[in-house]
């Protein structure tokens, strides 16, 4: 079972939300959508989950047109951000809540409820209300009620982002776990380029309703389509920097390197050989696991450089620069990838 | 010395300090002189023959056994109680209906919202001539709206119930406060909650039932309960305009019969007897109400 959109644009008078959107989510694969808030991504989910009606294009799910079809009739679960359970339902009421109000067999139900719970290790909390539960258990029965129906698809809406960092780290890796086990196609709306590049099977980059590229993490990361792209994946970001300058290319073109595709090279002290960039140290950032060494070229350009942990170089001392050749993008101006 | 003693005095409530009374003292007062006092005196009063100006021999239990055996006071009781029963649950269904749809954002909205708390400013008394012509029986706009389409046409003020449904109508509008805390309810509820019910095929109708009421629910047994007390003494008003508690003593409600002891016949004893009855009425109706939400399971 696939899951397609073709050509959906949506727009909200004169705001266009999603244009054109060409996008097909191949069965059982996990798809992150990613990019900056207010890019389109709920909203194509949104689109996805019948909750918003397209301006035009269709929606479909194999070959069926789900287009017009009620939020009920589409056969998905979907997680909301704020996640979305009921407050006045114990934990075993809100994962139930789909059966009992669709007026399933009962002890079908119960047993169907039991089991997803055992699965998620939520099962002693089934009698607690919301506000009884920690956020991380929240975020559990939330998942346990969009699993009780085995969907076609899950939609899940940035359902960690309520989360602390830890909790959200390990968050990640039980979805990714339970959506291998599952099988069922999972899309992934996140703002969080890291959560999408971890989880994702492949990543769907949006930015003002405009589908950038979709690839898998390493053909987005190593082969980003355009400069919205290169410039978004990434912590430190990419560096950029119009043709001509430190990182060579022609005028009219913006060159753009990695950080950690920049190197140190300790071994030059006099003469700046050609080809290398002469920079000072301005901000030594330690991550603990590596090191950003902000740097300030000679035509002051600024560049991130990505280091060993531990790094000797403070403000102020002199570094020599390389650049891998091989990983050096170039770009035309107007943004996309010319090789 | 002194800071140990100030770190003291911090975690102990009771050695606040002084400022803390002097802030107090205005509500202290207030409550002494208007509430306190009063309450005291009434439950004095009760068991007087005080007339207002002369007497306060303390009689024992005459002014309860008086009590008992008043068909006035029967009446009243009985005139109160069908108040309640016919306007709690009017206002209220009237608040949370007028909430509900203007919950919605729409254009225009904040006029209809305007609208429906309007008549809470307004004055009992002008709210009270103002129905007094509504309900005119020959010149009044309702009854001319009824005969024309076909209806029968009451004569509402002269006829016992006719009275009670005109005082409720009257009533029904004030709603404002309750109004405003469902809308104040129900805007705080997450439209996800609907998202994630229509997700489950839950439409408009089974999403009031199964959301939207179950969450305002301990907000509505709250206005239910402050409302009871309300119109068992609200209904003063509207009586001593439009009715002066009649006809057939039909809206002699308890407080305009309080009033008209106390201050027509000179019976304060008398009357502090019947408001310790109102009192003990309303605890009466409030643990009702509190032991069906409990019974019933409205509150989780």
């Amino acid at each position: 079972m696939t899951l397609r959109f073709e050509r959906v644009s949506k727009s909200y008078g004169d705001v266009e939300a999603l244009v054109d959107l060409e996008l097909t989510v191949a069965d059982g694969e996990l798809l992150a959508v990613v990019g900056p808030s207010g890019c389109g991504k709920s909203t194509a989910l949104r689109v996805l989950a019948g909750l918003e009606t397209p301006s035009s294009g269709r929606v479909l799910i194999g070959d069926r047109d789900i287009t017009g079809l009620p939020p009920h009739r589409r056969d998905v679960a979907m997680v909301f951000q704020d996640l979305a359970l009921f407050p006045h339902l114990t934990a075993r009421q809100n994962i139930a809540f789909g059966p009992r109000v669709r007026r399933e067999a009962s002890d079908e139900a119960v047993r169907r409820t039991a089991a997803v719970a055992e699965r998620l290790g939520i099962d002693g909390l089934l009698d607690r209300y919301p506000d009884q539960l920690s956020g991380g258990q929240r975020q559990r029965v939330a998942l346990a009620r969009a699993m009780v129906r085995a969907p076609t698809a899950y939609l899940m809406d940035e359902p960690l982002s309520d989360l602390d960092a830890q909790l959200r780290a390990t968050a990640r890796t039980e979805i990714v776990e339970l959506h291998r086990s599952i099988g069922a196609i999972t899309v992934y709306v996140t703002h969080d380029q890291a959560e999408a590049m971890t989880m994702g099977d492949r990543i769907a980059v949006l930015a003002e309703g405009r589908l950038q590229q979709v690839g898998t993490p390493a053909q987005v990361y190593d082969e980003p389509a355009n400069l919205f792209v290169a410039g978004f994946l990434g912590s430190p970001p990419m560096n950029l920097v119009p043709g001509g300058g430190v990182l060579g290319g022609e005028p009219g073109t913006v060159v753009g390197v990695r950080p950690e595709d920049l190197h140190l090279d300790p071994s030059s002290t006099g003469d700046v050989p050609a080809g290398r960039i002469e920079a000072e140290v301005g901000v030594v950032e330690s991550l603990g696991s590596e090191t950003v060494l902000l740097v300030r070229c000679r035509d002051a350009t600024r560049l991130a450089v990505r280091t060993v942990p531990r790094s000797p170089y403070r403000p102020g001392d002199r570094v020599v620069l390389a650049v891998d050749e091989s990983r050096r993008h170039v770009f035309h101006e107007a943004g996309d990838r010319s090789r | 010395m002194s800071d140990s003693v100030g770190v003291e005095r911090a975690r102990t409530p009771r050695s606040a300090p002084r400022s803390a009374w002097l802030f107090l003292l205005p509500y202290a007062v207030g409550t002494l002189l208007l509430v306190l006092l009063p309450a005291v005196l009434t439950l004095r009063y009760a068991f007087t023959d005080f007339t207002g100006l002369s007497g306060g021999r303390f009689t024992g239990l005459d002014n309860l056994r008086r009590l008992v055996d008043d068909p006035f006071f029967a009446a009243s009781l009985r005139a109160s109680a069908f108040h309640v029963a016919m306007a709690v649950p009017l206002r209220l269904v009237a608040a949370v209906g007028v909430a509900l749809l203007l919950a919605a954002p729409r254009r225009g909205g904040r006029w209809y919202r305007v609208a429906a708390y309007l008549p809470t400013v307004v004055p009992d008394i002008a709210l009270a001539l103002l129905f007094l012509w509504v309900l005119n029986p020959v010149y009044g706009p309702l009854n001319q709206v009824l005969g024309a389409v076909g209806l029968p046409e009451p004569a509402w003020l002269s006829s016992p119930w006719g009275a009670r449904v005109g005082v409720v109508m009257m009533l029904a509008f004030p709603i404002g406060e309750a109004f405003v805390v469902v809308l104040a309810t129900r805007r705080a509820i997450s439209p996800r909650l609907y998202e994630a019910a229509a997700l489950e095929g839950i439409g408009p109708a089974r999403q009031l039932r199964h959301i939207t009421l179950p969450i305002l629910a301990p907000v509505l047994v709250l206005l239910a309960v402050r409302d009871t007390v309300l119109m068992l003494q609200a209904s003063f008003v509207p009586a001593y305009l439009l009715t002066d508690g009649g006809p057939a003593r039909a809206t002699l409600y308890l407080p305009v019969y309080i009033y008209d002891q106390a201050f027509e016949f000179l019976g304060f004893g008398y009357s502090a007897m019947v408001t310790l009855a109102l009192i003990g009425f309303t605890l009466v109706l409030v643990a009702a109400q509190v032991l069906l939400v409990r019974r019933w399971r409205v509150l989780r």
